[in-house]
Order: C-alpha cells, then structure tokens, then sequence
C-alpha cells in the first residue's frame, strides 16, 4: 500500500535503480531510508502491491530509485510479481539492488542469478543479518562476493546499520556472467528464442529463458517487440518440451536451485541451538488449532477495548464534547456571526448542515479519533506477524467460499480502509478470487472509521447487541461469499503462503505508519464529508430533503422501522458509509433510536458500498461493469438484509 | 501360468494405448517395440487363448487378459520408480532396466518393491500405478522407504524425493520457494492448516499440495 503514489520526477542519469528481492525482506525499509519517502512497511508478504518511487543523493548526484513488490521467481504467479517482472523489462533501470533475506539466502539467490542472467549490474544487501545470527548461521560474505562476482553488504535497515555503504555499491556497478549452464536440449531451445528477439533493455537470453518456461504474461511484450513470432517461440518451446517429462519451467528453475545450493553450502554454515526464542513460541501458538482460537479471540477483544472503548468512547468525547461543542462550534459561530449574522453563509458554515458544525466536526472529532487509534492497533498488529497466522486459522473456511487464507490479509486490511484492501486483491492469484474478495469488502467489511462508530454506538446498546451486529454481517458476508464462488466461473488457487518470523514491532514504524495514514485519511475522507454536507444542506434548502424523507419513507420507516430523520443518514451514506454511520450516531446521542433500531440501522449501513473512493477504486481493479453490477446488488441487497433483520427482530420479540 | 515376454508385452501396449484412448490393431502393430514380439498371428492366438477380443481394426482386453497386462504394467512402473528414486539412474538405463524387471518380478518382491516406495500413485512420466493388495491392506512389517509428506508427524523432517502434481503451476510455485527433490522439510503443523518449515521458511500449504509430495523420513 503506498499511499503517495506521486513520481519522482526529477533525478540526474534518467536511469532508476530499482529495488528487488523476495516479500517480506525489507525493499521498503531501505526504500525509505534512501528516499526519505515513506513507504508502508509491514511484517507479512505482500505489503507493497504498487510501486513507489521517490529520489535518494548518492555521490552529489541525484538517483530515481523505484521499489518493487516482492518476488519469489522473475517468472510471475500473480499480478504483485508481474508488477516487478514488468519494471525489469520496461522501464529504464540502470542497476538493481536485491535485497536478501540473510538467514534465507537459498530463496534470495534464485532471483540473484535471474537477475544475472537479465545482464543487469546487481549489489547486494544481506538484509536482516541480526536475525541470521541469533538463528546462528554466519555467511561468509567475501566468499559470496567473489563467487558470484558482485558486491555483498550486510545490513539491517530496520536500525538503518550499514545502509550508508550501499550508496558506494552503486558507483561500482559490477556486471557478472550467468554462472548457470542448462541442459544442452534448453540451451539449444534458448539459442533458438534468442535469434528471434529484438535487442532489449534486458538481455535476449533471459527473456528467452522466461518464454522457454512458458511465462504466458510475456505474450503482450512479443506481440510489441517481436511481431509475428510468438508461433515459432511457441513451436520452439513445445518442441524442447516433448524432450522431457517435466515442465521446462520446472527443470530451469532446478538447475537454479542446484546452482545455488552449491554457492549456500560453500558460504554458509549453520550452527545449533538449542532454545527457542519466546517470540517463535508465540508464532506457534497463535496457529496452533486449540490455543490458536484463544489468541484470536484475545486479539479481538483487545482490538474492541482500545478501538470501541477507548477510542470511539473516551477519545470521542472528548473531542466532540469537549474541543468542538465546547470551543470549536461556539467559537466559529462567534466568528461567523461577525460578517454574517445569518442568511446562507451562515448556515452554510454554522448551521445545522453546515461546514464546521457538520461535516468537520464528524470528520476531525468524532472519525479521526477513532482512526487513529484503530490504525495504531492495526499496525501493531502487521508488524507483529500476526495476520498470516491468522490466516492459517481462517482458511478452512475460506475454503467454502471459493478462496483460501491467503483472502483473510485483504478482508483484515479492508477493517483499516476498503479503498486500500481493495487494491491489496492483487496478490490473490485468480481472477475469481479476486472478484469474491472485491465483492466482500464493499459488502460488509466496515473501515475502521465506520467500525470506531459502530463499536461506539452498540458499546452504548449492549455487548449482546454488538454479538447480533456481527453474527449478522458475518453471516451475510459469508452466504454471498459461498453463493459467488458457485456462480462465478474461474478458478480458485492453491493457498501456499509464507509466515513470517514473529517480530516485536518497532515503535517508530508504527507512529510513523499511523501518521502516514491518518494524513491520508484527512486528504480522502474530509472533502467528500464537505461535499456531503454540500448536498445536504442544498436538499434542505431547497426543500428537496423533505420529499426524499417522504418517498424514502415506505421503506425507512415501514420496511426497516427507522425514524424518518435517519434519511439523511442513508443519503450521506451512499458518499461514506462512515459519514452516514456518524449521522446515526449523533440520531443514537439525541435518543431518537432505540436499541434495537440502532442494530437494524447499522446493519443496514455497514452493508452499503464503503464510499465513493472504493467505488473508483472497484472500477479501477475490475473495471467498469464489475464495478456497477456490484453496486447495484449490494444497495438494495443491503435494505432487504435491514428489513428481515427487524422483521426477525419483531418476531422473535427481542430486545437489548 | 506363466506368459512368454511376447505375449506380456502386447498386452502392456494394448492397455497403455487405451490410456491414450485407442483401440486400434493397425496402431498397435505399427509400434516398435511390438512389431518386435509380435504380429497379427501372435494376436489370433492370444484371441485363442482368451486373453484379447478382436473385432475389426479393435482390440479390448478379456478379464484374463485384463489381470495379467495390470499387473505387467504396475511390475513395469513400480520398477521405473525404484530406479528412479532409489538408484537414481539415467532416463535411457532406466528405461532398459525397467522392461528386463518386469518380466522376473514375482508378486511378493513387487508388493515388497511398491511399500517399500510407498505406494506410489504414479510412474516417474506421470502414469498411474494399477493399485496392488498391499496398496488396499495398511500396516505391515516392511517400513516404507519414501512415504507422504502428510503421514510424517508433527516435528518430523523429510528429504523431498519426489512431488507428483498434474498442475504444472503448481510445480512452478513451489519450485520457486525452495520445495523440490532434495530439499529437506520439516512438518510444524498439521491442522487447521499444514505448516512446513524449509530452511529459514515457514509456509502454509494446502493438505492436497502436501500429499502430492513424497519423502524420504529423516531420523
């Protein structure tokens, strides 16, 4: 997630370095101590889908570096990997530098020697080489450099030692020739591609690998730079193929993994020992099936005290009770009044559906609290190492709905923002996956800002009507999950995903994280609250408000047994689902709901279409007509799913 | 009653042409390595003796002819496995060694040979392995040499010997993360989802990737 997104545009050479390496081993922690752009960091794979880029000075010279998600092979599986594969071949790079796991240097040098083979100058950083020596193993880095005739440096960018000498690395840029011999069948069918492509940024030789692996992501790159020859790439390829058993994909990338478990037993050597740290001891717990139920729940509960109590609760308060109706408003209306006494501006900026006493005081007192203490948890949560436990607890219920665990880091990260999990859909595999999670998370996962004032608002209700707000919507979300993933064709992938050590998250990420995030937050969420209030105050005052209050209200107030006044609520709530649920909120405050009306109201609400930003982002991801049938199942689905709540409410005479 | 090597050899091409779907005797008698052993009075005379039926240019196994080319075809594919992964030798020599053994095997040392390996679903080309009594009864004396990734238990580690997946990508994936043969895994994990440790790596995999992956247990 990058919530910048805005390019570099100025650096010297016109050549960027590009950083590359697995997921999960540090590319955006270098990234930002180079640049001094902020680029999110976690501690779970997957983190970067979209590229960053940003400027660093090295040497009094100004360098455009770009930072890639991660990778495990140059030949993509899902569209995260083609990002990067597509930045090698594309853009104008002038050097790589791969970041490596240390302790993890089997997995780092089969894209080393990819990028090798892609003729490319590489430096390397042996990132995280603190935790490959508490693991006790020592890598012999002379050793490395030599063998593989590139320049080796030790770092650990999260305390930012030795990241200085990277910046010397890249004056020299140490080409090396491919160490790798295949067998004499693929050599002769990579000759063979070479000959038919044209020069590239790359060499022919890799991308004659990649095509002889049979990468079908390539076929739009040989259609450009090699019109009319995919059918003799492809008679070439099919021809080595009927030679062996195996995929060649396959074989090429065991002759990779032979190549370079020869260069790890030479440079590398493993020590024994004995005792496991108590952070591996909590990683084990929080997936074991019995104790693993436990923790989540604990994580849950901890989450609904620091968020919904704290947050929604003490910190709302005071802000709105205190900061705005206590300074703020009264102190703006004294203002206002001065130059305008009353009339339109007034209203406009002080009325009831005014600017300040609207829209900034939902948006800056009673949302952003609740953000930023939901973005404090939840970026404990990710640097900690969690979320991808949790996601081996989740999957076999996944699993019914046409995904996997791997879906549970989108749908978690939809609970921080659904305009951002929406774009995090990248690194599922299939395109059916993606879809289904889409369509969840504009269904029922609630934003942290909707969720702070849901949790404010039933906290006020009843524990018990919180369990029946939560049953419901996970519910909901979980019948539609499994009716998509019948109705949807495609296919579901196979969940293979990697677990990060448990780590203990560093301060200084986290506020730096929640920062990063609140500040978007602002930038996003405050206009469309003032174009929302815009429009409310223009149906007040026009009198449009009143005939929508009365065509709405067959269903507001006889389908869902809501008071006419919640309309507006519903109206902003198309924009933000938040704004609308603020709106409710403040209903919920002046004792025009009654318990079992907040539940239905928020139900209602927290199935809406999060906002008008996760809709574009929707249309972004799936396109257009994905996008709009979507909408228009979840807007009606979500005032029928309202509507049979309260009539199950009435019937089963409950109450809170 | 013992078959003479011809006979056993048209009967293994009758049934490995009906895995590729064909039935025809033209097909059959154009192949080599039968044109070699047999003809066309080579099959009246197996039709004689119950063991084929021939109507027009097709050709279907009887029941008897059924047992015995099941049990060539697993002698002969069990053999290609033992050489394989056990002997690791050369696809050529393989090939060579493969079709003498199938014609000495006896069913005990073949039972034997398949636990020993076991039970594998598969010949090294990816061809399934007719199943044997041993494959149906569990349990035994003989300790299987290689066996699923999945009947290791929590904290047991294997060495990789074979992966068997039709799904190519599959074998791509996991290649990229370090798993194929040779590789040591250890099993961290069994439910609810399965977690291996390779190397430095931790990753979770689905239950249906982990019996695809056979291993040699490591003491």
């Amino acid at each position: 997630m990058n919530h910048g997104g805005s390019k570099a545009r100025e650096h010297d050479s016109g050549e960027w370095l590009v950083l590359v390496g697995n997921p999960n081993v540090g590319k955006s922690v270098i990234f930002g101590a180079l640049t001094g752009r902020y680029a999110t960091v976690s501690n779970y794979p997957g983190t970067t889908v979209e590229v960053s880029r940003g400027t660093a000075r090295i040497g009094g010279r100004k360098q455009g570096i770009i930072d890639s998600p991660g990778v495990n092979s140059l030949v993509p599986m899902s569209e995260d990997e083609k990002v990067t594969r597509d930045i090698l071949l594309n853009e104008n790079i002038g050097s790589a530098l791969q970041v490596m796991d240390s302790k993890n240097l089997r997995r780092s040098l089969l894209i080393t020697l990819q990028l090798v083979e892609m003729n490319l100058p590489v430096t390397l950083a042996l990132n995280m080489y603190d935790e490959a020596g508490e693991r006790g193993i020592s890598v012999d880095i002379e050793k490395l450099s030599k063998t593989l005739g590139l320049s080796v440096i030790p770092t650990i960018a999260t305390q930012r030692w030795n990241l200085d000498k990277l910046s010397d690395a890249f004056h020299h840029r140490a080409h090396s020739e491919s160490v790798i011999k295949y067998p004499e069948l693929i050599e002769d069918g990579i000759r063979r591609i070479e000959a038919l492509l044209p020069q590239a940024r790359i060499s022919a030789r890799s991308i004659a690998i990649m095509l002889l692996s049979g990468d079908a992501t390539l076929s739009g790159w040989v259609d450009k730079n090699a019109p009319g020859r995919a059918g003799e790439i492809e008679d070439i390829r099919s021809g080595v193929q009927t030679r062996f058993t195996d995929p060649v994909g396959y074989i090429i990338n065991r002759v990779r993994l032979k190549t370079v478990d020869a260069i790890v037993s030479d440079v590398v050597t493993q020590e024994k020992l004995g005792k496991s740290k108590l952070s591996t001891v909590i990683g084990s717990l929080s997936m074991h099936p019995v104790w693993g139920i436990p923790i989540l729940l604990a994580v849950l509960f901890l989450m609904y005290e620091f968020v919904g109590v704290l947050g929604a609760g003490v910190s709302v308060n005071f802000f709105e009770t205190t900061i705005f109706k206590g300074f703020v408003n009264p102190w703006a209306e004294r203002v206002v009044a001065l130059v305008f006494p009353s009339g339109l501006m007034h209203d406009l900026i002080v009325g009831q559906y005014g600017i300040v006493t609207m829209a900034f005081t939902y948006a800056i007192a009673i949302v952003l609290p609740i953000v930023g203490f939901f973005f404090i948890f939840f970026s404990f949560l990710e640097d900690s190492g969690y979320l991808p436990r949790l996601a081996v607890m989740v999957d076999k219920i996944f699993k019914l709905m046409g995904l996997n665990g791997k879906a549970v880091l989108p749908m978690v990260l939809g609970l921080g923002c659904d305009t951002m999990a929406t774009m995090t859909t990248r690194i599922l595999e299939t395109k059916k996956e993606r879809v289904i999670v889409t369509l969840l998370l504009a269904l029922g996962v609630p934003c942290s800002a909707q969720l702070g004032v849901i949790l404010g608002m039933l906290g006020a209700v009843s524990f018990y009507a919180t369990l029946w707000w939560a049953g419901v919507v996970v519910i909901v979300m979980f019948i539609v999950g499994l009716l998509a993933s019948k109705v949807l064709p495609g296919e579901s992938s196979d969940f293979i995903l990697e677990i990060p050590p448990m780590r203990m998250p560093q301060m200084s990420n986290i506020a730096l994280k929640t920062l990063v995030r609140v500040e978007w937050y602002l930038k996003e969420a405050v206009p469309l609250f003032i174009l929302g209030t815009l429009v409310l105050f223009t149906l007040d005052k026009t009198h449009a408000l009143k005939y929508l209050e009365a065509a709405g209200s067959p269903i507001i107030v006889n389908f869902l047994n809501l008071p006419i006044e919640s309309t507006q609520a519903f109206i902003i709530g198309f924009l933000r689902r938040d704004y609308g649920a603020a709106g409710l909120l403040v209903l919920q405050k002046d004792g025009m709901l009654t318990p079992v009306q907040t539940v239905v109201a928020l139900v209602t609400m927290t199935l809406f279409v999060p906002c008008i930003a996760n809709f574009f982002m929707m249309i972004k991801e799936r396109g257009l007509k994905a996008a709009v049938l979507m909408s228009l199942f979840i807007f009606p689905f979500a005032v029928l799913v309202g509507g049979a709540l309260n009539f199950i409410f009435k019937v089963l005479n409950v109450s809170f | 009653m013992k078959q003479d090597k011809g006979v056993e050899e048209v009967l293994e091409f009758v049934w490995s042409q009906r895995e590729r779907g064909s039935n025809s005797i033209r097909e059959l008698l154009a192949i080599e390595e039968v044109a070699e052993e047999a003809d066309i009075e080579t099959l009246r005379r197996m039709a004689g003796n119950n063991l084929i039926r021939m109507d027009g240019d097709a050709v279907v196994l009887s029941s008897d002819g059924e047992k015995l080319a099941e049990a060539a075809i697993r002698r002969h594919r069990l053999a290609e496995r033992l050489l394989t992964e056990v002997l690791s030798m050369d696809a050529e020599s393989i090939e060579k060694n493969a079709c003498s053994f199938e014609h000495t095997l006896s069913h005990e040392v073949t039972d034997s040979i398949c636990t020993l390996l076991g039970h594998p679903p598969t010949c090294p080309h990816g061809l399934p392995i007719p199943k044997g009594d041993c494959c149906r009864k569990t349990g035994g004396e003989l300790k299987p040499i290689l066996q699923q990734l999945s009947a290791l238990d929590v904290g047991e580690t294997g060495r990789i010997a074979f992966i068997v997946s039709n799904v190519h990508s599959r074998l791509d994936k996991l290649g990229t993360l370090g798993i194929v043969p040779g590789s040591s895994v250890r099993v961290h994990q069994k439910r609810p989802a399965f977690v291996i440790q390779i190397g430095e790596t931790t990753l979770a995999l689905d239950p249906e990737i982990i019996k695809e992956i056979y291993v040699k247990k490591i003491f």
